[in-house]
């Protein structure tokens, strides 16, 4: 940053300046929402609540599992933990991969900052458009991997918590084996935790906010590098914006150009759409396949996956969902191609 | 590092942009980024951002609970974060800090170019205001829906002028027509050969002036133009033309008169 400081001239530094606090401005109290809530998921919802959610039959579980982030919406990051914590459980994989793709698009934060920021440029289209493709992706994902052993998906270690839990195709209400004269009202814990009620008086509270903003840094330092990218670009400052505003045109390398980027600016799902809207270049559906692609699989994620999948899963995960999303964005463009970024 | 001395730093990074965010929003100079109605939205995320970094600063020494047990996973923390905590704060800090520095609330000239400044006008679907989309207008239509300054001009936006190329309805109408508007002036580096030409713009914006676009019209004065501060806001007064210049046409106002202005409450077109 500051070898980058000392190199521009006053004129770059003022329009990366500008770009940079105006779509920060924009972005940041959608991420401040976002991860509050997440933080008080964390802390305040019981792991087990959303095992509780599904159907026992796979086809149904793994849709339901798609549509889980509109009632416990977390964004890609905080969703990693959490899939890690349910796998181990004994949620079925199709499931939890499911869940996993979808609910950092699926979920209402990611609607309404998606609709915030495309004001102008058909938002309820983005929103409706991103939110379906998210879910059909997400589905399609966890009805291949239901057919699919767990072993070639796992990792060794995720996988012998898994075998050892009960498979939850089998779940029985009961297995939440808690003590029901031990029932309370604020127990959170899973099945068979062996937990004392020692807890600080608002410790919960303290715990919520503290995960919240954990979950705020977290997000915060992805979005002001993918910001400071954005900004580079948006203002022709960083090399090679002539070259990409090129591609903007090309109704097949534009989408695939956008999700490499949403793959290296790794922003967060409830924030990324305010640096979408702002690639006036770019048609609508180059947009969509951005906006869609991103929180599936980017550079942190591949990071965050690597805790619960095998990474040749991960290769083979992020080729299909790129030839996917961008199949699925080039016919869009042709099915609606008078959708540009501007009205 | 210890983990009150963790959370220190990172409810001051919070801090910090809630700072930044509440100071802009009071003191005016978010007109500059955001749409009106995201304005309220920063303002109480500024607040949130607030109330977050003192809580957890205000509680940094003092016990938290999490509820589950952490014998069910081991390797569980409700505050790691994904890089070393001065790093983290580094990124979320000194980005912030140098825009804080640099910004002037406006853009250079490149960017201002790169922003549609020069672009030629496109024939295509405009964001006209709803009284023009009405049939059958006629240039009376017109002229009454636009006020009249005392010397004899019909008060008119530049999103109007320059949009006008796209409907073939409305643009014959307000061709010829006396008419007086406002924007900052920048020099012609288009199609300029005499030097007699001046350019007048506002900016449109979406949601935020990262997202904006130059609305441009050309001003010609027939002689070499009056010297005015460059990007400074002036109104001009003359008649409206659409020439057709190298195969396009172009929103040209031959200025009979110019006069500096103050900027307008909102400098930036707005959506509607």
């Amino acid at each position: 940053m500051a070898r980058f400081a000392c190199r521009v001239s006053f004129d770059s530094r003022q329009d990366f300046a500008l770009a940079f606090l105006s779509i920060l401005f924009e972005g940041a109290p959608f991420i401040l929402l976002g991860t509050l809530i997440s933080g008080f998921i964390d802390v305040y919802l019981p792991s087990g609540a959303m095992d509780r959610f599904l159907p026992r039959r796979r086809v149904p579980a793994v849709l339901v599992a798609g549509l889980l982030g509109a009632v416990f919406p977390v964004c890609e990051c905080a969703v990693v933990p959490v899939i890690r914590r349910l796998v181990r459980k004994g949620l079925p994989v199709s499931c939890a991969l499911t869940y996993m793709l979808a609910a950092p698009i699926v979920n209402p934060v990611t609607a309404l900052s998606t609709w915030k920021a495309f004001q102008g440029q058909y938002p309820e289209w983005m929103t409706a458009s991103r939110l379906l493709l998210g879910f059909l992706m997400a589905v399609a994902v966890g009805l291949v991997a239901s057919r699919l052993p767990a072993a070639s998906m796992l990792k060794p270690k995720v996988l012998d918590r898994h075998d050892d839990a009960a498979p939850s195709d089998v779940r029985d209400p009961q297995d939440h084996a808690h003590d029901p004269a031990h029932r309370d009202e604020t127990c959170c814990h899973e099945a068979g935790c062996g937990h004392a009620h020692d807890e600080v008086p608002g410790g919960r509270m303290v715990a919520a906010f503290r995960s919240a903003m954990r979950d705020f840094i977290d997000v915060g330092v992805y979005f002001a590098i993918g910001v400071s990218i954005t900004a580079l670009f948006n203002t022709g400052i960083a090399p090679g914006a002539e070259w990409l505003d090129g591609l903007a045109g090309d109704r097949f390398l534009a989408p695939m150009a956008l999700m490499v980027l949403a793959f290296i600016l790794s922003l967060c799902s409830t924030s990324d759409a305010f640096i979408a809207a702002t690639l006036d270049k770019f048609a609508w559906s180059a947009k969509l396949a951005f906006l869609t692609f991103g929180p599936m699989m980017d550079v942190k994620l591949v990071f965050l996956y690597q805790s619960v999948l095998r990474r040749r899963f991960i290769l083979i995960l992020a080729a299909g969902l790129f030839a996917a999303i961008g199949s699925v964005a080039i016919v869009w463009q042709q099915l609606w191609p008078n959708l540009s970024s501007m009205p | 590092m210890s983990a009150p001395v963790r959370r220190v730093l990172f409810s001051l990074a919070l801090l910090l942009w809630s700072a930044v965010m509440l100071y802009f929003h009071s003191s005016g100079r978010i007109q500059k980024y955001l749409a009106p109605d995201f304005r309220p939205i920063l303002f109480v995320g500024g607040l949130g951002l607030a109330v977050v970094g003192l809580f957890n600063l205000l509680t940094a020494r003092e016990p938290g609970s999490c509820g589950h047990d952490a014998a069910d996973d081991p390797g569980h923390d409700h505050e790691a974060t994904d890089l070393h905590p001065v790093t983290a704060l580094l990124l979320m800090v000194l980005p912030v800090g140098l825009s804080v520095a640099w910004t002037k609330d406006e853009y250079s000239a490149a960017a201002l170019a790169r922003k549609g400044l020069y672009d030629a006008p496109s024939p295509t679907a405009a964001p006209l205001p709803a009284m023009m989309m009405q049939a059958q207008l006629v240039r009376e239509d017109i002229e009454k829906s636009h006020r009249k300054t005392p010397d004899g001009y019909h008060e008119f936006n530049l999103l109007e002028l320059f949009f006008a190329i796209g409907d073939r309805t409305v643009q014959p109408l307000i061709d010829g027509m006396k008419i007086e508007t406002e924007g900052r002036w920048v020099d012609e580096k288009a199609n300029n050969p005499q030097g007699t030409r001046k350019r007048l713009y506002r900016l449109f914006i979406t949601c935020c002036a990262a997202d904006s676009r130059a609305i441009p019209i050309v001003l010609e004065y027939g002689a070499p133009p009056p010297v005015f501060p460059e990007n400074g806001w002036v109104k001009v007064a003359g008649t409206m033309g659409y020439p057709l210049e190298n195969g396009v046409l172009q929103p040209v106002l031959r200025v009979e008169r110019t006069l500096a202005a103050d900027p307008p409450f909102e400098e930036h077109f707005l959506r509607y």
